[in-house]
């Protein structure tokens, strides 16, 4: 059997070796506890009790041009008061932090954010407040945003780094020179007025829960995914498209936040059937539709009760595709196979050409 | 415009060529096959977008941005091909037998409709025979392969292949690009019909020309790499007694060279590699 603990302690060894024991960077320094110490060292990793492997490392490069920048440690990991220490808590992100936000004076917490959360479709507690079924399927904060989109990653002509480019913050620096208050401050308001996600990645993060059959079996839900994955939509996104709508760009009211994403039974919803139309004429779509293009079925699983149009449709179109195309590609076949042995022939038709010449004349003398 | 004389038999190298297609039906068929290629080059990467080789060849043909565009005028240009073939055939079907029967004052529609299906392109019974035929000759009941008149069932086939895809294409594709402005019209499922025909329809058109077509005109061993018809209008004599003897026969017999009719044979008995 594995000791976990043991295991722990080697890798913690084996990394502090190769990677050798200092404080290299400002960073760490500044850090109360020196989490760094240990975190900054790639192989930081164990096997967790239910045999899932879990790495502890932190990119302090990614970490410094990230969200949480200005965040202690501790200030999330509020349980953690020495090192080493034990297994920490899960963080929970509605916790008033020590952060005091630039535009004013106020502390800032997540707890509104997942208020909203919770009363949307994607909320644990139904509306009379007892627990969903598969209550543990539903996502809290890092179900979505522990996903490879929200690294804080910048592109200049191109190419793509870590953090803010030092040629976008030039301005800014122009006239803030003091503190980091010009990059605080371009960091907060560009990465949320930038579309910096990828419609491709947002997808995939739906898809880790709305593409598992086990969850759609669970839920009773369609995979929403693969049938998205299959519209126009789905696949101009595939092949690059940055203009075409992802998931969110339906679900979400526009102009609400994204958590606010509600089932299509709920009367204000964005994907309600008498909000529909709205959604698909939402600014920058389909201004010039109709309403009734929303009755456009989005999600079709080709299933003969849900969906009979498509499912004969489609059904008609792969009986004439297979009715033709066999019947040629026989043809085919048999016509390469007759050159083998092109005089044999089981009944002999000798007759001459001549009286095929003598039915043309005689045709001909008609006329 | 006059329309061109055409010799019904030409010689050339010592080969004797019969005449089959018109240089305006010729410039016909290049601007439907380049239309109908790019048609397929810009719309099958979208319709397999997923795959590896679709995001690669869709942003050699300019991407989500340009590739739409390219694909709607290559469609525009093939439904106006499709309306002006239609006019052609009209104009061309009221010349040559419309106006004999007015001529003849014998025009009832009796007479009209005996005269429509007396066209070269109209399938007829003697296609049906012809198909039990090479059956018969292909599974070895019989050492002659069917004797086709100017038009083989086959090419037929080919000829109203379009006429059944772009009628569904067409409107479908037509639905597709001006959706918005249509949307006022009719219900939105309308646009899921419109989607699976699209796009069903169109890898059912690609699969029969690149494998039935093609092998007719490119693979098969006599026309390797590729038949010249589409470019000069005229078929060489050993293509005309394996696919049109009968045919064959009739043009020799018009033109005095019955002395000459070679009999029938099948390809694979004298290949020219």
């Amino acid at each position: 059997m594995f000791n976990n603990k043991l295991s722990t302690i080697f890798m913690l060894c084996g990394s502090l070796i190769l990677g050798g024991i200092g404080l290299e960077s400002a960073e760490a320094a500044e850090e109360e506890l020196n989490c760094l110490l240990c975190h900054k060292h790639r192989g930081l990793s164990r096997i967790d009790e239910k045999g899932k492997f879990r790495l502890f490392y932190i990119n302090n490069e990614l970490f410094e041009s990230g969200p949480h920048r200005r965040n202690q440690c501790k200030d999330c990991h509020k349980d953690i008061d020495r090192i080493p220490h034990r297994p920490a808590k899960k963080v929970d992100c509605t916790q008033q932090c020590h952060i005091v936000e630039p535009s004013g004076e106020q502390k800032f917490s997540h707890k509104h954010i997942a208020d909203t959360l919770s009363k949307s479709v994607h909320g644990k507690l139904d509306a009379d407040g007892n627990p969903k079924p598969h209550e543990e399927d539903y996502p809290f904060c890092k179900d979505c945003h522990d996903q490879p989109l929200y690294r804080p990653i910048q592109v200049y002509k191109g190419v793509a780094k870590h953090g803010i480019s030092e040629r976008s913050i030039a301005r800014c620096r122009s006239c803030h020179r003091d503190g980091n208050f010009a990059e605080d401050f371009y960091e907060h308001v560009t990465s949320r007025l930038h579309k910096t996600r990828f419609s491709k990645e947002i997808i995939d993060v739906c898809a880790k829960c709305h593409q598992d059959p086990e969850f759609n079996k669970r839920h009773e839900l369609d995979d929403a995914v693969t049938t998205y994955k299959e519209t126009f939509h789905g696949k101009l996104i595939a092949l690059g498209s940055q203009r075409t709508p992802d998931c969110l760009d339906c679900h979400v009211v526009e102009g609400e936040n994204n958590h606010s994403i509600e089932s299509k039974l709920v009367v204000t919803s964005a994907t309600h059937e008498d909000n529909r139309g709205r959604t698909c004429m939402a600014s920058d779509c389909h201004q010039k539709a109709d309403p009734k293009l929303a009755g456009f079925q989005v999600h079709v699983t080709y299933d003969r009760e849900k969906y009979p149009l498509e499912f004969y449709m489609l059904m008609g179109f792969k009986a004439l595709m297979a009715i033709v195309l066999y019947f040629f590609l026989a043809l085919i076949f048999f016509e390469l196979m007759r050159r083998l042995f092109p005089k044999f022939a089981f009944f002999k038709d000798d007759k001459p050409h001549h009286h095929v010449i003598e039915e043309e004349k005689a045709k001909i003398k008609k006329k | 415009m006059p329309t061109p004389k055409y010799e019904p038999i030409v010689y050339k190298d010592g080969v004797r060529y019969f005449y089959r297609f018109s240089a305006h039906q010729r410039l016909q068929h290049i601007v439907l096959f380049t239309s109908v290629l790019v048609l397929a080059l810009t719309g099958f990467p979208l319709r397999h977008a997923d795959e590896a080789w679709a995001k690669p060849l869709y942003d050699m043909l300019g991407g989500t941005e340009i590739a739409p565009m390219i694909h709607r005028i290559a469609g525009t240009v093939l439904l106006a091909l499709f309306v002006y073939h239609t006019i052609y055939w009209m104009v061309k079907f009221y010349q040559n037998h419309v106006r004999k029967l007015i001529d003849e004052k014998r025009l009832t529609p009796w007479n009209f409709t005996k005269e429509f299906f007396s066209q070269e392109m109209i399938p007829n019974k003697k296609d049906f025979y012809d198909i039990i035929h090479l059956w018969k000759y292909l599974l070895y009941f019989t050492n002659r392969p069917p004797r086709h008149d100017r038009m083989s069932w086959r090419e037929k086939f080919d000829y109203f292949a379009p006429y059944w895809g772009i009628p569904i294409l067409g409107p479908a594709g037509v639905i597709l690009w001006w959706r918005d402005e249509i949307s006022h019209y009719v219900p939105g499922i309308v646009f899921n019909a419109a989607y699976i025909m699209h796009t069903d329809e169109a890898l059912l058109a690609v699969l029969f020309l690149f494998f039935v077509h093609w092998y007719n005109v490119h693979y098969a061993p006599e026309k390797f790499p590729a038949a010249k018809v589409w470019l000069t209008g005229y078929l060489s004599e050993d293509e005309m007694i394996h696919e049109h003897y009968a045919d064959y026969v009739k043009v020799m017999v018009e033109n005095g060279l019955e002395e000459e009719i070679q009999p029938q044979h099948f390809a694979g008995e004298h290949y020219k590699w």
